[in-house]
């Protein structure tokens, strides 16, 4: 088990001013960190990220880094794991203008690797931008990333064109902070001037994506990934992770703790990974959520004799998404910050399709009466439990209503949220048996305590700048 | 009967059909695109009609200008089916109706490849329902004595009251739609400011 932490805002200064000296750190296939920095040093900085890795080994030809991709078996790490070279080679194959687009929206609130990726090693996104544009022949270059960091990717590129590192510009732009704002068909909406909402595929935006041109969008962690392949070979990045799933990769752990950005080897014991970083609590946790708001709840024992990644989740119904794993801490209640959850992801609906728009706000409102809590607002304000029962058929409708808008929408937002639903009916069973007598197991209830455990951002859209 | 009053015959009546038809495409057209619904169909259903019986109309169109061609009282160019004021024989009215059929063939056209083409030049191309049934209209009242008077007369005005009181329908849909971006929050209010047992045994819409 290897595992290479960057606990947020800790050891990583925001602003520029530490030790500018480069740490020279070891290269060998199993060491960790890979694509984040060591953590010491200054974030961002141009010199440390040039002794460390070099210059980007520009391959003198299209098409050279996918093969290697597909030898070292890189997959993208925004959460739909599919194969990079695949993508790669489908945009490369198109002729005329190309577009490739670094994604870095990150909309989901649980997810802090993006953000932190961009802040402290943008030179290596970056070189992954350049080297995955020469593969396919882009002939654009676009970075799509969370508001805030846009100063500081700026200055980095202002730096890279000094060094004549970069072949091509690159434009930044902000993603609004939706969740759907990372969605591919919503991000080339989004850079095309209009709202970041989805649209029906196909066709796919790598056939026809920004102004029509194929469009290869790639999330940001994967680049550096492939930056990573560009210079050290396929052999060196199958030195870490699983045969089918090779390579490092980067978690978000939320424990009682706080939260923690952990680049870790696939394959990794979840286990070992939660217990790394609840070191006052250790492994107090009832159940444990896995890829985010669109994963799935598991019950901590058995989450406890997983491993990180999709081969050993697939067969409990759960996948590694983005990398979020929070351990839901024993104090706090499932069903409450499920139901929470919920009504985030019911809001977050783009409302065009009307199985989502109709569906999750009514998911929402039955796991709400499930919980027993008038969830009002984003806060849970004077929230308590109503010590009355739910209508028996409660639990029955959700499972069917789960079942109607899976499948039915533009894009897999009602599907995602449908399997975060049935996973909260199942994971929190008890749970649910016990807020129907008007019980909660939890000792620090989430309806009495202000701030949930899941992170959730305040307020809804409900204009259509919401969305730009 | 002689083979021409045959032709006459079949053409004059044809045309009647075809006003019924593409007065029910229009309006049906209207409630697929403010997703209504027609009692005990489903909203597919309503798709389905609206696609179905327009390609009905189209063949009944082809049959209507096929016979008054064909039929030799007085002399219509097969062209003038298409190309607009090239009969000598009532050249206005039977120049709107190659108009009408001329824009019916390019929705027609369009909407089967719509896969292929752009939602924006399809939809525009679609928008010219709304000129192609005045324009037949036009030319059915106009050319055919039959519409003038008695009971086809009370028929197509009962067709213009249908077609004015769906776009009438339509326009005010519109206006109490609500935009996109305000859609999710008003559906949720509703739910959190009442679920009651009623609520949770609708089905979801499609």
């Amino acid at each position: 088990m290897t595992m290479a932490s960057v606990d947020e805002a800790a050891d990583w200064p925001t602003q520029p001013g530490g030790p500018t000296r480069p740490v020279r750190v070891d290269q060998a296939a199993d060491a960790l960190p890979r694509v984040l920095p060591p953590a010491a040093g200054v974030p961002g900085d141009l010199r440390a990220h040039l002794s460390r890795h070099g210059r980007p080994p520009y391959q003198g030809g299209h098409g050279r880094l996918i093969q290697a991709a597909e030898q070292a078996g890189l997959t993208g790490r925004g959460g739909g794991a599919f194969p990079v070279h695949r993508k790669l080679a489908i945009v490369a194959r198109a002729r005329g203008r190309k577009v490739i687009v670094a994604n870095g929206a990150e909309s989901e609130p649980a997810s802090r690797k993006d953000a932190l990726l961009l802040r402290v090693a943008p030179h290596l996104v970056l070189d992954g931008l350049q080297l995955a544009a020469e593969a396919i022949g882009a002939s654009e270059a676009h970075l799509y990333l969370h508001p805030g960091i846009a100063p500081e990717v700026a200055r980095a590129l202002r730096e890279r064109k000094a060094a004549r590192l970069d072949r091509i510009g690159v434009k930044l732009t902000e993603a609004p902070q939706r969740f759907l704002a990372g969605q591919e068909s919503a991000l080339v909406n989004r850079l095309g001037g209009g709202p970041a909402v989805p649209t029906f595929v196909p066709p796919r935006v790598s056939e026809r994506g920004l102004g029509g041109a194929p469009t290869l969008v790639q999330n940001v962690e994967t680049l550096a990934h492939l930056a990573l392949i560009a210079r050290y070979g396929p052999h060196w990045f199958r030195g870490l992770g699983t045969p089918e799933e090779p390579g490092s990769m980067l978690t978000t752990v939320h424990t009682e703790d706080g939260t923690h950005v952990v680049e870790a080897e696939i394959g990794t014991s979840l286990r070992t990974l939660i217990a790394a970083k609840a070191n006052a609590h250790g492994l107090d946790c009832s159940a444990v959520l896995i890829g985010g708001f669109h994963g799935a709840w598991l019950p901590a024992a058995k989450a406890a004799t997983l491993t990180l990644d999709n081969k050993a989740l697939q067969p409990h119904g759960a996948a590694l998404g983005a990398g979020v794993i929070a351990a839901l801490p024993a104090g706090r209640c499932g069903l409450i910050e499920s139901a929470l959850v919920a009504r985030y992801l019911a809001a977050e609906s783009a409302g065009q399709c009307g199985p989502c728009l109709n569906g999750l706000p009514r998911m929402a409102a039955a796991l709400a009466e499930l919980a027993g809590a008038e969830l009002a607002g984003a806060e849970l304000a004077g929230a308590e439990l109503a010590g009355r029962g739910h209508r028996r058929q409660v639990p029955a409708d959700l499972k069917r209503w789960a079942g109607l808008v899976t499948g039915r929408g533009a894009c897999t937002h009602p599907d995602g949220t449908a399997r975060f639903v049935r996973s909260t009916l199942t994971v929190f069973a008890d749970e649910i048996a016990l807020h129907a007598r008007g019980q909660c197991s939890a000792t620090q209830c989430s309806a009495t305590s202000r701030t949930p455990f899941l992170p959730l951002p305040p307020g809804m859209p409900t204009t259509e700048d919401d969305w730009i | 009967m002689s083979n021409s009053t045959a032709f006459w015959y079949a053409s004059r009546a044809t045309g009647v059909v075809a006003l019924l038809l593409l007065t029910a495409v229009l309006v049906l057209g209207i409630l697929v695109n403010r997703q209504g619904r027609l009692p005990g169909l489903p909203r597919f259903a309503v798709t389905s009609l609206h696609r179905n019986i327009s390609l009905l109309a189209v063949a009944f169109i082809a049959v209507h200008v096929l016979t008054a061609v064909a039929d030799t009282y007085v002399s219509i160019p097969l062209l003038s089916g298409v190309v607009p004021f090239d009969s000598g024989y009532e050249r206005l009215w039977l120049g709107l109706g190659a108009i009408s059929f001329d824009l019916m063939l390019a929705m027609i056209i369009t909407s089967l490849v719509r896969g292929r083409l752009n939602r924006v030049l399809w939809r525009a191309i679609h928008l010219l329902a709304y000129l192609c049934w005045p324009v037949a209209f036009a030319h059915s009242i106009g050319s055919s004595h039959d519409l003038q008077h008695g009971w086809l007369l009370y028929l197509a005005i009962v067709c213009a009251l249908a077609v004015a009181a769906a776009i009438i329908w339509r326009l005010a849909s519109a206006a109490r739609q609500l935009p996109r971006a305000a859609r999710v929050a008003a559906i949720l209010a509703r739910h959190t400011a009442s679920h009651g047992p009623s609520q949770a045994r609708e089905r979801i819409p499609r």
